[in-house]
């Protein structure tokens, strides 16, 4: 529901590096989303599409990958996947936070994140080499 | 800091940034900022989430009631545009102050730190804060309160536990409203309590109906108030 806002951050924070870096354009930026977020990536492309026209960042490809939740327990120690619980009487399978091994409550330790891990901009090349001279 | 990578590709340079700016940590890290000045203030917050229409804003006029004696209390209440609430919680003698998102389906962290600038927070040591209707956008965005309240009701149907699992992984207290009108709708409340402890055994329930009163000290036992 908040993929707008989401997006222009993210469009915001890609700016903000190229424009540190000098750049002419953005090729490429890459995004990790947590399957634990509540982000869908179709909405977020989408929202990132309209956020760039007229910007350096515009024709840019973006490329999301998707990670899957991991949880961890305080109690036994357990770490991994997160369970999907798929109980016929419910019709729709349904996450759980409880540890496959001991029964207590496991805490979400990956899969929440939204991160830009790399962008590929284009740069000019500067013929004169340095700009101080 | 940014690693870089520079490849030169013919008359351009392109240039590999790893900026690994995690979005959503730019909010945890407010609300951890939040966290630490309600700390240093001595003053125990709590973030009431739920759908439109659940009870909250009539709960936290019950809350603010009973607790009234025990707790110096403001109320932050976010609100899309109006303040209808506002009027009818501040009608029980507390400081509220309405936070308009306008559009925003959610608080966030910066908001709520933002709000704090009005509230003198020496001269409380309860903030109720009223989350926007919505039973899924405020869950991914902690506002640095101790506690987290889902409210509930009936009347949405038997289904709305099942299809917002990751609004109850988040929440510490659980409320299902309008307990009366349980019969009605042919709903048993045992029932969602026990789905919501499948997806979060160590969950907090309180069966409540915020019109009479009727287990909102339960609810207080819950939030350990």
């Amino acid at each position: 529901m908040h993929e707008l806002a989401m997006a222009t951050q993210i469009v915001e924070n890609v700016l903000e590096e190229a424009k540190r870096h000098d750049a002419k354009k953005v090729a490429e930026v890459h995004l990790t989303i947590g399957k634990m977020s509540f982000l869908g990536v179709d909405q977020i492309k989408f929202s990132y599409g309209i956020l760039v026209k007229d910007t350096i960042l515009e024709d840019s490809k973006l490329i999301v990958e998707e990670k899957d939740g991991k949880i961890e327990c305080n109690n036994c120690g357990y770490k991994g996947t997160i369970e999907i619980k798929d109980d016929p009487a419910y019709h729709i399978p349904v996450p759980t936070l409880q540890c496959p091994k001991c029964g207590q409550t496991a805490k979400i330790v990956e899969g929440k994140e939204c991160t830009i891990t790399s962008i590929r901009i284009l740069k000019q090349e500067d013929k004169n080499g340095c700009k101080q001279c | 800091m940014a690693n870089t990578k520079d490849v030169i590709n013919g008359e351009e340079v392109t240039l590999e940034v790893k900026p690994g700016t995690n979005i959503l940590e730019l909010n945890k890290q407010l609300a951890e900022k939040n966290k630490q000045l309600l700390t240093k203030h001595n003053v125990k917050a709590i973030d009431i989430m739920g759908s439109i229409g659940a009870g909250k804003t009539s709960l936290i006029e019950q809350l603010v009631q009973k607790l009234k004696p025990k707790y110096k209390i403001a109320v932050l209440k976010g609100d899309l545009t109006t303040t209808i609430d506002a009027e009818r919680v501040g009608r029980h003698g507390v400081q509220v102050l309405t936070i308009n998102t306008g559009r925003e389906c959610h608080l966030d962290a910066n908001v709520v730190a933002r709000a704090f600038e009005r509230i003198n927070l020496d001269e409380i040591d309860l903030l109720i804060i009223e989350n926007v209707g919505n039973l899924i956008c405020p869950a991914e965005f902690p506002l640095g309160t101790e506690k987290r309240v889902v409210v509930v009701s009936v009347t949405e149907g038997p289904y709305m536990i099942l299809k917002h699992p990751f609004t109850f992984m988040n929440a510490d207290v659980m409320v299902i409203n309008k307990k009366d009108l349980a019969p009605i709708m042919k709903i048993d409340p045992k029932q969602l309590e026990g789905q919501v402890k499948e997806i979060k055994p160590d969950v907090k329930v309180a069966i409540t109906n915020a019109l009479t009163g009727d287990g909102v000290e339960e609810l207080i036992k819950a939030m350990e108030l």
